[in-house]
């Protein structure tokens, strides 16, 4: 067992931080969370930049376009673009991190070809339409239906939650195709046009008053035969391929985040007078609280490196996401907890310039033990695949 | 970079664990618990393995490991309850003869303490006193300490220090003796994650087999989430001792006093709670003296109190933010 990079590595890191000193400082300034135009030109133009440096799709393998990179080198790529406070993936994340890997290993040649180049260089933006108004964590249980009409499936129903749908070009969706079949066996994975006629976006508000996601009403929606990926019914298999994607390295940005968010903690306390004299950084209370939250952060970085030394050594590390998932979301809402209570009538509002940032970050992290399988999922999941007690009851 | 366990590693482990499987059996934790003296054979054969000399260079007469060799095997130590004074006598080997073959059973104190207690100072040959301006070894007979009639964990007899001893011989400068603070917190840790991890496959076997409203009690939920989040402890705590482990060997990699602090501050979390998880999993039965479940819970409620309690740590860690 070692901490260090191999000199390979140490190149490749040293690269990437010469190329992003360079490029953020012309970077515009990011635009307002509800404009959501803006948000899609700011993220696919970042892309387009990556891609013509050459950092498009670390995680893809070269012979698709991307860049082959190896976990760890996967791993330098998301430290330092969220050290340098790069812009995030944001509306590109469908595209790069579920729609394109799952066309990889599950698309035919013509999909590939049509889709995969596009999503590298930014021109095309995904959402994902899984889940449903009756469908969410038990997502097997879905009922937006497909019936084969011809060349063509005719699909109707709802989902939720949808994410990027206002901007989106394509939404990987599951249908029923056969209601009568056990629930995971009538599934279809479809790539569905957004413009399609019968497509209906509605915006729905969230908690932090932007609207982040949608509902997708789908009626009469008509999506040719060969935009289905894997085999009719066979969607379940095709979903789980791509979940598997989506458990690997989504929050390792954001737990360089954390990290900050516990700095700029201190220094507003170290700052801030307290009602005894001194400042809030002399309750010992609350330098052990927030000793204890870097200390879980530092676990959870040791935590990536297990699971990126696993997933080099050609092992997936399920057990381990799981782990990182519910501990790295639970710690962090611990941590806007703290920082609000140190900021206290100074959180009380989004755009504040002092608390604003704070405020919006413990109102927008009540989502990270919801989505992506929420805590008491992951605890199941836990629970049974690693300790190997009892399965829930589950429709069969 | 690399944070999995190589071949060797595995071997050393799977060596150690078969040992302390045949050794450490769970009446014999019982009878240790009625009668705590260390027996010194025991002591030899965890020496005979190489417990006490894994990090000692091979030209000393030691493995020339490094420590996160000797994290794991303290991770399998703690996980057996192996009782005695390990960490010190690990720490020992090279300065005190005799520490690393089994010779000498060596005890410390940390002078930084308010309240002085010496553990298993009867079976110790020696003590080393830990103060800032270095290391002090006395013979153990040089103490003068009330050993406590009813011990919290019943494998580890402690002993109230009565008068703290003046001068010893100086066996370490300043920094040997930041450096067996640092080491034993990494040490502890280690021991604290294998006791977690000890607790909860005592608890998950038991989820698994007791039955009330006719099923198992692993099949509710409730159960099963008390044991996920034990599971999910353990784990950060194993990831982040490894860490400190690498980080104390190689300083280039990172900061070794925040590495083992938040190492200890997580792996106390996960062993005090992983026990109390245990005894709740086993319901009345977990209240017995006859479970071993809080054997485990006072261990790691021991271990607290070793190389730094969790507070300490974590507003040692928060002077870096
Ligand atoms: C910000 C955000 C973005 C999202 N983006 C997308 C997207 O782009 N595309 C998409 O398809 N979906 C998206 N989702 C949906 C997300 O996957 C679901 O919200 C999630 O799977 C939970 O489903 P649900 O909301 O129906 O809650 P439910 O499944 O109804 O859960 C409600 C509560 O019951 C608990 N619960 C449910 N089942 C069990 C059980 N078996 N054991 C114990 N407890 C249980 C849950 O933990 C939760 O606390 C997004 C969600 C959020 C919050």
């Amino acid at each position: 067992m070692d901490l260090r990079l191999s000199d390979r590595e140490l190149a490749f890191r040293d690269r990437l931080r010469a190329w992003l000193a360079d490029v953020l400082p012309t970077l515009p300034p990011p635009p307002d969370r509800d404009d959501w135009p803006a948000r899609r030109r700011y993220d696919t133009a970042w892309q387009r930049l990556l891609f013509e440096a050459g950092y498009a799709g670390v995680d893809w393998p070269a012979e698709h376009g991307g860049l082959g990179a190896s976990p760890t080198e996967q791993l330098i790529f998301l430290e330092e673009t969220a050290r340098a406070r790069a812009p995030y993936v944001g509306a590109n994340f469908v595209g790069l991190l579920h729609a394109g890997p799952t066309l990889i290993v599950e698309g035919t040649d013509e999909q590939r070809a049509r889709h995969l180049p596009r999503i590298l260089r930014g021109e095309e933006v995904w959402c994902q339409g899984f889940s449903e108004p009756d469908a969410g964590s038990d997502l097997a249980s879905l009922r937006t239906g497909a019936v084969r009409d011809g060349d063509h499936y005719v699909v109707n129903g709802r989902k939720v939650w949808t994410s990027h749908a206002e901007v989106a070009d394509y939404c990987e969706l599951l249908v029923r195709t056969d209601p009568g079949a056990p629930r995971h066996q009538g599934i279809t994975w479809l790539i569905l046009p957004m413009d399609t006629p019968g497509v209906q976006v509605r915006p729905l508000r969230t908690v932090v008053g932007s609207s982040e996601f949608s509902e997708l009403v789908l009626d009469d929606v008509r999506v040719p035969v060969a935009n289905r990926v894997g085999a009719e019914n066979d969607g379940w298999r095709v979903a789980m391929v791509t979940f598997s994607f989506e458990r690997g390295t989504a929050f390792i940005g954001d737990v360089i985040e954390s990290r900050n968010i516990l700095a700029e903690l201190a220094a507003v306390a170290r700052a801030t007078p307290g009602r005894d004299g001194g400042t809030l950084w002399d309750d010992a209370a609350l330098r052990r609280d927030a000793g204890r939250l870097a200390a879980e952060v530092t676990g959870l970085w040791a935590l990536i490196q297990k699971n990126v030394s696993e997933a080099s050594a050609g092992m997936i590390p399920v057990q381990g996401a799981s782990v990182f998932k519910l501990r790295f979301t639970e710690n962090r809402q611990r941590i806007a907890d703290l920082a609000a209570h140190v900021l206290g009538r100074a959180a009380l509002a989004m755009g504040d310039p002092a608390g604003g940032r704070v405020v919006e970050d413990r109102v927008n992290t009540l989502s990270f033990t919801i989505a992506a399988g929420t805590s008491q999922i992951q605890k199941n999941i836990l629970a049974e695949r690693a300790l190997g007690l009892p399965k829930e009851p589950r429709w069969t | 970079m690399d944070l999995t366990m190589s071949a060797d590693q595995r071997d050393l482990r799977a060596g150690l664990r078969d040992y302390l499987q045949g050794t450490w059996t769970p009446d014999r934790l019982r009878a240790a618990a009625e009668t705590p003296a260390l027996d010194r054979g025991d002591w030899s054969g965890l020496a005979g393995l190489g417990v006490f000399g894994l990090t000692v260079p091979e030209a000393a007469g030691g493995m020339g490991l490094g420590l996160v060799d000797a994290a794991i095997v303290f991770e399998e130590l703690g996980r057996a309850l192996v009782p005695g004074p390990l960490v010190a006598t690990f720490l020992a080997a090279g300065p005190v003869p005799g520490a690393d073959d089994g010779g000498a059973v060596v005890t410390s104190l940390d002078l930084r303490d308010p309240v002085l207690v010496a553990e298993h100072l009867d079976s110790a040959t020696h003590v080393v006193a830990v103060g800032d301006d270095g290391l002090h070894l006395w013979p153990a007979e040089a103490l003068v300490a009330e050993p406590a009639p009813a011990p919290l964990d019943p494998l580890t007899p402690v002993s109230r220090v009565k008068t703290p001893p003046v001068a010893g011989e100086r066996i370490g400068s300043a920094a040997d003796a930041a450096g067996w603070r640092l080491r034993g917190a990494v040490l502890t840790s280690a021991l604290q994650v294998g006791v977690a991890q000890g607790a909860l496959d005592l608890a998950v076997r038991y989820a698994g087999e007791r039955t009330q409203f006719g099923r198992v009690i692993g099949s509710f939920q409730a159960v099963k989430h008390l044991l996920a989040d034990s599971l999910v402890r353990v784990d950060l705590a194993r990831a982040a001792v490894w860490a400190a482990a690498l980080t104390v060997d190689d300083p280039e990699a990172g900061d070794p006093g925040e590495a083992a602090s938040a190492a200890k501050v997580l792996a106390d979390d996960a062993a005090s709670q992983g026990g109390r998880c245990c005894v709740q999993v086993h319901g009345g039965m977990g209240f017995t003296w006859e479970v071993l479940a809080h054997l485990y819970l006072k261990r790691a409620w021991l271990q607290e109190t070793c190389f730094g309690q969790a507070d300490e740590h974590a507003r040692h860690l928060a002077e870096a933010l």
